[in-house]
């Protein structure tokens, strides 16, 4: 089975190589960026399966990613998981009001629950 | 323990503490005298006009409630300003903390739990114990950050918690091993009364760990060496009512109805254990509350408490 291939966008050095490291020896094609015009212009270029997205980025924050994304018919339905550590209700609600498909606070998730989600998102898409 | 002030039912010296002025600046103080003000004025007028039938009199006295309004008013509205100064600030505040703080030490959980699960090759068990009493700091680090910008959201009204099926077995049992060291320790008996298949729950499994966690840990850390604390599970109806309870020091009958304020611990309670922010309570009850449920408590000092909650079924 082909590889599902994972967009990480973060730009907090340390935490993009963890998820880069465990998504890469569980058997991901992994791809990241470190701003948000990055971001979307890897995603037009890699088509991933799925991108991981961080609020707080320099250039264009998340919302202003996942905005740009959901609007571009080619990208449009990529699932956007949302990884950040702000949590409060009206990020969380903003968030998905824009088309974000779900919205994991990073403190509160260990990388294998991380991986789980991503699994549970792209194997009950197809 | 604080004592309390009463200045008078209007709790005017509360009211200035929290908006952060003077005494003489709290709205509530600056209505009272606003009103005795227009009191006095109107039966001054009454007085003079029964003996004199000038206008000056009345355009004085005018002049002069009409002041006092505009100057109780300005301060009031000055208030107002400042407190909604703050309000913004602590959401920034809020913001920054969360990404700032959050980050390396979600840094810090991700290269542990790297290490441990796939670069464990080569690694001594001395090493990896040392490893894991890191891990335990920083879970404690994040675990305190976590209760104070849940506090600020929950003043702030932005509490977030999720509506999701889960099965509250499996939290439970976490909480359990979580607490396991310490329960051991204190040489505590954890008995358990929960029926074969629970239907699940709806609400946010993440925060709903952290509400019962505290709960269950409050049972084991203010227990008596060897004494028990039981966790029953009860279905009911349309919910779940979930009853933690323990055999440990109690909570004195004129302290029970602070037990749920943010930061208030009791003398007791800070006796037997100086550390622990008395945040637990008050993020639990709001955690809980917030998924749809419903908490109380019965405590006798000296013999032992227990907390009681509701959650909905899917």
């Amino acid at each position: 089975m082909k590889k599902k291939k994972v967009l990480v966008v973060e730009d907090d050095s340390n935490l993009r190589q963890a998820l880069v490291e465990f998504l890469e020896t569980d058997n991901f094609s992994v791809v990241s960026a470190t701003d948000g015009e990055n971001a979307i212009t890897l995603t037009k270029d890699n088509m991933p399966d799925i991108v991981l997205l961080d609020i707080i980025l320099p250039k264009k924050d998340g919302f202003d990613v996942i905005r740009e994304l959901k609007s571009d018919e080619k990208t449009k339905d990529i699932p956007i998981v949302l990884l950040t550590n702000l949590g409060s209700l009206s990020d969380i609600e903003k968030a998905l009001e824009l088309g974000a498909t779900t919205y994991l606070v990073k403190g509160d998730y260990q990388l294998k629950e991380v991986v789980d989600k991503i699994k549970e998102i792209l194997f009950y898409q197809k | 323990m604080k004592k309390r002030w009463f200045v008078n039912d209007f709790n005017i010296k509360k009211q200035a503490e929290e908006l952060g002025v003077s005494v003489w600046q709290a709205p509530s103080l600056l209505f009272l005298a606003m009103g005795v003000v227009s009191v006095i004025v109107m039966l001054v007028i009454y007085f003079i006009s029964k003996n004199h039938t000038s206008p000056e009199y009345l355009v004085l006295a005018e002049v002069f409630v009409v002041t006092t309004i505009f100057v109780a008013g300005n301060t009031i509205i000055t208030s107002l300003e400042r407190l909604a100064q703050i309000n913004k600030m602590k959401s920034e505040f809020v913001a920054i903390v969360s990404h700032q703080l959050k980050n390396p030490l979600t840094g810090i959980n991700w290269d542990i739990e790297l290490l441990i699960s796939k670069y464990k090759d080569g690694l001594t068990q001395k090493q990896l114990d040392v490893i894991k009493k890191i891990n335990n700091s920083n879970i404690l680090m994040t675990r305190l950050v976590n209760d104070l910008l849940d506090v600020a959201r929950i003043d702030q009204g932005n509490l977030f918690v999720s509506k999701e099926k889960f099965d509250i077995k499996e939290v439970i049992k976490k909480i359990i091993v979580k607490n396991d060291l310490l329960a051991k320790q204190m040489n505590i008996k954890i008995e358990l009364d929960i029926p074969e298949d629970i239907p699940q729950i709806v609400g946010d499994e993440k925060r709903l760990e952290v509400a019962i966690d505290n709960l269950f840990s409050n049972a084991v850390k203010y227990n008596k060496e060897g004494g028990l604390v039981s966790i029953e599970i009860k279905k009911e109806k349309k919910h779940l009512e979930f009853c933690i309870k323990d055999t440990g020091i109690g909570i004195p009958d004129n302290e029970q109805d602070q037990i749920f304020e943010k930061f208030y611990r009791s003398e007791k309670a800070i006796r037997k254990e100086t550390g622990g922010t008395g945040l637990g309570l008050y993020i639990a009850k709001n955690i809980i509350e917030e998924c749809g449920g419903k908490i109380w408590f019965k405590s006798y000092e000296g013999e032992g408490t227990e907390f009681c909650f509701t959650l909905p079924l899917a």
